[in-house]
């Protein structure tokens, strides 16, 4: 039976991020949590593998006490087990901390994985960096932004749309990739579901002590990102009124706007502009 | 006591939330305008587990506790209200009264069914003559062999056009008593169960809210709920519950409204600045979310009770009162500071203000809930 982990995430639900423009953070007290959308096209397509093949599969996340919010609900939509990984020495740890750590407890509490899931960004941070980087971490092939998953026998074919072409890439498990969410449209968890995540399973908690991670170690693999600064991009509707002859004022309109309407259209304007003169 | 939702409660919400908010929200305005019953979403929500939110795990239910269910039921109806009626009639007025009072053949054979939602349920106590005066039923059940035979017409039954087993208040004849009314499962394929035509209404449009013609329809004596003459303490145990629905419903639309109103205010701008930064608007978003805070503490506080297994009957009138108050005031408000974009089917809080009212008005009306109350109140022993 094949053996696969899903690496989630929990982010704020909301449309826009409440960044602190102080301590360049997010302020993840003012919303309250999900699954990290394309985490829970990871989910679905593990579950589905399941469905087809037989699996056992397990969710791991880090986070605050809180993320146990998330392995519930893949314990509701149909995972097998959850594992939580939360220790304040681990706060704020960036994308190659995080690989690192994550990369340690899966070894620790799932050394016979065959498959390593990952959502291929977040919609928080958005860097889909974590799975690749958890790839090198543990010395695996790899794949990002899968759009569907084969199994055959010990082989994986991977479908990936990348820059506008779309390759077919095959690797031996054990292997990671991740998920895109062109596919795998997540199924909703039931009440019942929900209900027995939480009255009839564990969720597994590991310190950092658990998985060995210590200041020391952690210091080889520490967060090596800073944030100089962090702004939230405005954007502000205006009304603008160009008076004069129609010509004239067609004329001025493609002064100041063809080049947003080029972008726009995808295509230059220019030529039409003269027309108009 | 507990003010905080736990991680379970947390997580029910976002997951309605996120159900209501991809498969209701982009049909809502249009179900409501036109009057039409979503199968498609309604046939998902079934396989959920939204049809037996709290019937145990061995009818296939889903065992919720009942401030879970309450979330689930504001969670649609912050979306929408007239698939939140639906789905709490269906649980609170339909199933509920089954799980208290029907006998476990009646069980086993009805609750699989409803907690699955391949049958769906309906309450039907409401006459031309009786409302809040409930002992002013005229629908008569007259004993006749191994059935009943019963003739006569409910009004505004809510599910009324899709329900497939209603729950029909009747009067029977006792011996050596008085005329009193009992309560019957009576299904909707026998002969003589007929449906009036959708009602035409101010709010709760996309629910089939009907009336129900009993011609000669004869129910097999099995299908009796309860004792005979258990009518009045069926209904009235069965109103308490559903006005925890109710009050949940309104809740949930006073919620909607108020998110609307909030996204509204912070991006019209007039006099050069956002209305949200004008000191009357913002008292009335402060006005609107400390009183649905209140009523959401109130509500939780009934459900609570009800789980503890206490007499819940004083704070669901409670909670129905005011939640389906602060319903009312909160959407007027919401379209107050739409102005007039809040007068027109652009903008969802038109169609929140029209559901809100109903709210004030089924399940007993606020000023029977006033009645209620002050009963519980007056009752009390002088300290």
């Amino acid at each position: 039976m094949l053996n696969i982990v899903v690496c989630i995430k929990q982010v704020p639900m909301v449309t826009e991020l409440p960044w602190d423009e102080k301590s360049a953070t997010l302020r993840r007290d003012l919303a309250a949590g999900m699954m990290n959308p394309a985490c829970k096209h990871a989910v679905e397509a593990a579950l589905q593998m399941k469905e087809k093949h037989g699996a056992v599969v397990t969710v791991l996340t880090m986070g605050p006490p809180v993320a146990e919010e998330v392995l519930r609900e893949a314990l509701a939509m149909g995972v097998d087990g959850g594992l939580l990984i939360s220790d304040r020495l681990l706060a704020g740890s960036d994308t190659y901390a995080t690989s690192f750590i994550l990369a340690e407890a899966v070894r620790k509490a799932c050394p016979q994985f065959d498959l390593i899931l990952c959502g291929a960004y977040t919609s928080d941070s958005e860097t889909a960096q974590v799975g690749p980087q958890m790839a090198e971490e543990l010395n695996l092939p790899a794949a990002a932004y899968a759009e569907n998953l084969e199994i055959n026998g010990r082989t994986l074919r991977v479908r990936r749309l990348v820059d506008n072409f779309r390759e077919t890439l095959e690797m031996e498990f054990p292997a990671l990739v991740t998920v895109s969410m062109e596919k795998y449209s997540p199924r909703y968890a039931s009440f019942r579901g929900l209900e027995e995540a939480f009255s009839d399973r564990d969720i597994f908690v590991f310190n950092a002590q658990d998985l060995g991670i210590t200041p020391e170690n952690l210091a080889g693999h520490g967060s090596r990102t800073k944030v100089r600064k962090v702004f939230i991009r405005k954007a502000q509707k205006q009304n603008v009124m160009i008076t004069g002859a129609a010509a004239s004022a067609a004329g001025e309109f493609l002064d100041r706007y063809q080049g947003m309407i080029s972008a726009a259209i995808g295509k230059s304007i220019e030529s039409k502009k003269k027309a108009v003169e | 006591m507990q003010f905080n939702p736990c991680l379970k409660h947390k997580l029910i919400r976002a997951t309605t939330r996120n159900f209501a908010e991809t498969q209701l929200a982009p049909i809502a305005a249009e179900i409501d305008q036109n009057r039409i019953f979503p199968h498609d979403a309604i046939n998902k929500m079934k396989e959920l587990n939204y049809f037996g939110l709290q019937a145990p795990k061995q009818y296939g239910g889903a065992a919720l506790d009942s401030i879970s269910a309450a979330i689930v039921v504001e969670e649609i109806s912050r979306v929408c209200a007239a698939v939140g009626l639906c789905v709490t009639v269906h649980n609170g007025v339909a199933v509920y009264p089954l799980l208290q009072f029907a006998s476990e053949a009646q069980k086993e054979k009805y609750l699989p069914k409803l907690a699955s939602g391949s049958v769906i349920g309906a309450f039907s106590l409401t006459e031309a003559n009786a409302g809040s005066d409930a002992g002013s039923v005229e629908m008569t059940a007259v004993k006749n062999g191994k059935d009943f035979v019963l003739n006569g017409t409910k009004i505004f039954v809510t599910n009324g056009g899709v329900c497939d087993v209603a729950l029909i208040f009747a009067l029977t004849s006792l011996p050596e008593k008085n005329l009193q009314s009992s309560v019957f499962i009576v299904e909707s394929q026998l002969p003589g169960f007929l449906r009036g035509e959708l009602e035409d209404l101010c709010g709760m449009r996309a629910n089939p809210v009907s009336s129900l013609f009993l011609e000669d329809c004869r129910v097999p004596e099995d299908n009796l709920l309860g004792r005979l003459g258990d009518g009045m303490k069926i209904g009235l145990a069965t109103l308490d519950n559903g006005r925890i629905g109710v009050a949940a419903q309104a809740l949930g639309i006073a919620q909607g409204a108020m998110e609307a109103a909030v996204k509204y205010a912070k991006e019209r701008q007039q006099f050069k600045k956002p209305i949200a930064s004008q000191q009357t608007i913002q008292n009335y978003i402060a006005d609107m979310a400390t009183e649905i805070m209140a009523a959401r503490l109130l509500l939780y506080r009934a459900c609570e009770l009800k789980d503890s297994g206490a007499a819940f009957g004083c704070e669901a009138s409670m909670s129905k009162l005011y939640c389906s108050s602060v319903a009312s005031r909160v959407t007027g408000l919401a379209v107050q500071i739409h102005g007039g974009y809040g007068y027109s089917k652009e903008y969802d809080v038109e169609r929140y203000f029209r559901d809100a009212k109903v709210t004030e008005i089924y399940e007993g009306t606020s000023e029977i809930q006033r009645m209620v109350i002050a009963r519980a109140i007056l009752s009390q022993p002088i300290m």
